[in-house]
């Protein structure tokens, strides 16, 4: 595809949207509430639709990195201002803008006080949130990673819940004391890169040129610069055990700061996994990876099953996070093109599922100023428009065919069984204690007899119809039709697993391989570049199904 | 005589270095007498506070062009190191200056004496910072601290002053003692033949082997002196209450300007003299780097005064600054070195400043007086989150970006142990500097009325917050700076 010159440079803008307009909206008096929140919706819409060309420039024929935009920035230590975007980034990043444009739309009503503040914070977020996906080099990565911080501390210690200033304070700890352990770890590789090749280079390209003269370590150093990263990624996913931050801050952070926090924030961590853990370690994984998995899997089924007693609403749904999110990482450990590539899309699935659940919790919230389940109670009575939205995320949530969760899920149990069929084995009871409490917690909300005090809440009106539709849309979308998203990921995914699992493709060649599933009227996830031509949806997700 | 005709011309013939010394003892004197009583009937006494800070730029002047050169009998040089370190404490000097003068000025007595012997004591840092001797060294140490025991009890009519005075004045004789016994230790070692630091190493490192016992216990004694001037656990006892007990702007001094002369001193006696016994101290320095890094943070976790909770931060501060000196690489240990530190000062001076401004010229600084600051005064509140986040090391603030250099440094030298202890308290570090942030933006205010801020304060703090806020952007020019200069 041709790039226009002005092109080039789109994720670069695209990124500085956000800080441009939170800068404007320092500008806007404190009182014009209206002004301020159209401002910022207009500012993150404006966001989401300079970023969609990005979607049709990607260049699926490659698995460089593209856009690329590089400037000295402090040579005496090796550290480049470099930006770019592979399919993987390409992928999160729109999920961010994407998600970015809700947060906002939905903290129109939920929002009270001190609203410029607020605007301010989520789009300073944005910013960050984006800067992590693009930059290429590692000094910029841990800069963002750490800014994060901080409008994320401020968004749920002004905006949130009784307990708003342990919850913030824990995640800021959390994530921080990860982080400085991955600082060590990247000047580890830092000075190893300057003894064997005698430059200081920071860039992420270097870095995984650095897997071999890394595997060249001792074994100890190994394991301690792996678990360094791994420390510092498992934490944000949040792997158990690490995980305690996350039903803390999703439970006293406002509806926007959780939607944020699901549906991006946590996968920073399991972005790290895939763009450093994965390609800077082949080595020393394989040695560590009992280990990795057993906390996967104690964090899917543990997550679950404590989702499963809990009695506040937004508990639950924070810990279905740790389950899911156990399955990305499940995907991911395989080591296969196909546990990767399911890793991928329950990352965007999460984010929209969670997202939207963390959304449909916030709607009663906001009516009511309760969560508890037991408060609730046959609301499908009243509210009709909203039962259907639930029950539409609840299934994507919990994997039905012809949503988005399926192909997630699927493709990871396709992977993870390639690997170790028992894995896949334990995992799928996290998937059925998924459908076990998402189903319970929707008949103890919607059905039922209804209380008198819940029969005047209001159904869904027409803001929050409209920030629900892209979500559903986008649900259906992913579900019917994954192979868009899976040409973009194709040639990444693959690169990746050439870097950390090279003996996978040994003995098999690629195309014939291809060209063997053709025959066999498999498509499976391998997703030929003619895929989005065929026409026929339904035949698509039966194939996806194999 | 000859003798007497060398030495007159050795000193005549030197005199360009101590230039800016000289200057300031020469006005510090005149502003004692017969300024004081003969300008005080003609002018209001708040001029002192411009003299001084006038005084000081053109100190920064005479400084910048001092030849570089060695004199005194290779007592006393001056090279970059030393230029970029006097800097720091005269910078250190105006901030003071320009933070105090409120306070000073409402004060019944004499304030020409105050400024006078802030005047004197960075007289003796500048001479601290170029001396290569250990009995110059000794000599500005005193000059130094003399002063600022003085300093720190000069509200003589409060007692919690006077008493960290007096505390302050007889641990600091007591290591003197240690720090002069060491020396002394160390003469005998190399057979009473010298003191400068070079000759010393060299003939310390020649030593005789059974004056292994020697050496060693003389070179620790020194660590221990030097530890106490830049209050490294375990020697930080006397910090937090002379913090506590001094008045604040003097706090402010405390916390920057004798700390940076003593650690150039430090690195330079670490650095270049004992470079050669480096086995001796390297476990030692480690040992006081690693627990000054450890309680520093810790213990500033439960502090309510907000002066004592900065003292023990800056113990912690000076822990991650001794990585520097732990270096084997010498100029880049100094660059790192001089690098924290003047982030430090500008964080530090801007930390000051709020907290000298909420406190008015009474007394009350617990950290609860931030409380929703934010609402009272949003400028004010940002810039104390700049210095809070900066001295706490979040990106993009200068403070990230002077630990990365200086950990990027401590990883390269092999302390990989040291570094991720500093990594982790600084996670700890973040908690108590949040706790502040937390104040300010998430309780409510009370009713307390808030003075207006003088012009010298909100320069202070906004000069402060630009740098560190957009100091990260201008990395390349800092570094080739900071590279040339030292």
């Amino acid at each position: 595809m041709p790039m226009i010159p002005w092109f080039k440079n789109l994720p670069l803008w695209v990124t500085a949207v956000p800080l441009l307009g939170a800068l404007l909206l320092l500008f806007i008096p404190k009182a014009k509430r209206r002004l301020l929140e159209l401002g910022a919706f207009s500012i993150a819409i404006l966001d989401f639709i300079l970023s969609i060309p990005l979607w049709f420039q990607y260049d699926r024929t490659t698995s460089a990195v593209q856009w690329v935009t590089e400037m000295d920035w402090i040579p005496s230590i090796g550290v480049k201002f470099s930006i770019g975007m592979d399919g993987i980034s390409l992928v999160l990043f729109m999920l961010t803008t994407f998600i970015g444009a809700i947060a906002v739309w939905c903290s129109f009503s939920a929002i009270t006080e001190r609203f410029k503040e607020f605007y301010i914070w989520v789009l300073v977020m944005q910013f960050t949130m984006l800067g992590v996906f693009i930059c290429q080099d590692m000094f910029l990565f841990y800069l963002f990673w750490e800014i994060m911080l901080v409008p994320m501390y401020f968004l749920i210690a002004i905006w949130g819940g009784p307990q708003k200033l342990y919850a913030a304070i824990k995640l800021f700890l959390y994530t921080l004391s990860g982080g400085v352990l991955m600082l060590v770890g990247i000047l580890a590789i830092y000075f190893l890169q300057y003894k064997t090749t005698g430059v200081y280079d920071l860039s992420i390209a270097s870095f995984h040129n650095m897997a071999g003269a890394i595997a060249a370590q001792s074994q100890t150093f190994q394991v301690l610069l792996c678990l360094a990263f791994f420390i510092a990624f498992a934490i944000k996913v949040p792997m158990f055990p690490f995980h305690t931050w996350l039903p803390d801050a999703h439970v006293q952070a406002p509806t926007a700061g959780s939607v944020i926090l699901a549906g991006i924030l946590l996968k920073m961590g399991t972005y790290g996994f895939v763009r450093f853990m994965l390609p800077i370690f082949p080595n020393i994984l394989p040695t560590l990876m009992p280990c990795f998995l057993t906390l996967t899997i104690i964090g899917i089924v543990y997550g679950a099953l404590v989702a499963m007693i809990q009695k506040d609403m937004k508990k639950l749904v924070a810990y279905s996070s740790v389950s899911h999110l156990g399955m990305c990482m499940l995907g991911l450990f395989a080591l296969n093109p196909n546990g990767i590539m399911g890793a991928m899309f329950q990352m965007i699935n999460h984010g929209i599922s969670t997202s939207g659940l963390f959304l449909i919790v916030g709607i009663v919230y906001e009516r009511r100023h309760v969560r508890q389940i037991a408060d609730f109670g046959g609301l499908s009575k009243t509210m009709p428009i909203y039962a259907t939205v639930f029950m539409i995320l609840t299934m994507s949530s919990i994997g039905l065919p012809g949503l988005n969760g399926f192909i997630g899920e699927f493709a990871i149990l396709q992977g993870a069984f390639q690997a170790q069929p028992w894995w896949a084995v334990v995992a799928t009871s996290g998937i059925i204690l998924g459908a076990a409490y998402m189903l319970w917690l929707y008949q103890r909300v919607m059905f039922g007899p209804i209380d008198d005090i819940n029969t005047p809440m209001k159904d869904l009106n027409a803001r929050e119809i409209g920030y629900f539709a892209p979500l559903v849309v986008a649900a259906f979308w992913i579900g019917l039709m994954p192979s868009p998203i899976m040409n973009v990921l194709q040639k990444p995914i693959e690169n990746l697993v050439m870097q950390v699992n090279p003996d996978f493709y040994k003995g098999q060649d690629l195309e014939k391989n291809k060209a063997e599933a053709a025959r066999l009227g498999i498509r499976a996830m391998e997703a030929a570049p003619h895929a989005h031509d065929d026409n026929d949806h339904g035949d698509e997700v039966g194939n996806g199904g194999q | 005589m000859p003798f007497a005709q060398a030495l007159w011309e050795s000193l005549v013939g030197d005199s360009p270095l101590v230039l800016p010394v000289l200057f300031l003892w020469l006005t510090g004197t005149l502003m004692l007498w017969p300024l004081d009583s003969w300008l005080l009937k003609r002018m209001p006494k708040e001029r002192w506070s411009f003299i001084t800070a006038v005084i000081l730029i053109v100190t920064c002047w005479f400084v910048i062009n001092a030849p570089n050169a060695i004199g005194f009998a290779d007592m006393f040089r001056v090279d970059g190191v030393t230029k970029g370190f006097q800097i720091i404490c005269i910078g250190a000097g105006v901030f003071t200056t320009a933070l105090g003068h409120k306070q000073f000025d409402a004060l019944k007595e004499h304030t020409a004496e105050y400024y006078a012997l802030i005047l004197f004591s960075i007289s003796g840092m500048l001479l601290l910072v170029g001396a290569t001797d250990l009995v110059s060294m000794f000599f500005a140490l005193e000059l130094m601290s003399l002063c600022i025991y003085i300093l720190v009890g000069y509200l003589r009519t409060q007692e919690r002053s006077v008493e960290a005075g007096i505390k302050y004045f007889l641990l600091g004789a007591f290591s003197s003692g240690i720090l002069l016994f060491g020396i002394s230790l160390l003469f005998a070692a190399t057979g009473g033949t010298t003191t400068n630091l070079e000759r010393l190493g060299q003939a310390i490192a020649l030593a005789p082997g059974n004056h292994d016992l020697l050496v060693f216990s003389g070179v620790l004694m020194v660590l221990i002196g030097f530890a106490f001037k830049v209050a490294a656990v375990p020697f930080h006892m006397w910090s937090p209450d002379v913090y506590e007990g001094a008045p604040t702007p003097v706090t402010a001094f405390l916390s920057m300007a004798p700390k940076a002369a003593a650690l150039a001193a430090f690195l330079r006696v670490f650095g270049a003299g004992f470079h050669s016994v480096s086995e001796n101290w390297i476990a030692p320095l480690s040992f006081i780097a690693a627990a000054s890094m450890i309680l520093g943070n810790i213990a500033a976790l439960r502090q309510q005064s907000i002066k004592r909770m900065l003292a023990y931060s800056s113990i912690a501060h000076v822990g991650y600054m001794l990585l520097g000196i732990l270096s084997m690489d010498t100029q880049a240990g100094t660059q790192a070195v001089w690098f924290y530190m003047t982030t430090y000062l500008f964080m530090q001076a801007g930390a000051f400043a709020v907290v000298i401004h909420l406190q008015g010229v009474e007394e009350g600084e617990r950290i609860e007086d931030f409380r929703g600051l934010g609402k009272r005064h949003p400028l004010l509140a940002f810039a104390m989150m700049v210095f809070m986040l900066s001295l706490a090391g979040i990106p993009p603030l200068l403070g990230f970006f002077s630990k990365f250099y200086l950990f990027r440094l401590a990883i390269i030298e092999g302390f990989v142990t040291l570094t991720v202890i500093a990594l982790l308290t600084s996670v700890i570090a973040a908690y108590y500097y949040l706790n502040v942030v937390a104040q300010m933006y998430f309780k409510e205010p009370d009713e307390k009325e808030l003075g207006r801020m003088g012009i010298c304060t909100s320069t202070v703090v906004t000069v402060c917050s630009a740098v560190l806020l957009v100091g990260t952007a201008f990395g390349p020019w800092i570094m080739k700076w900071v590279g040339k200069i030292l």
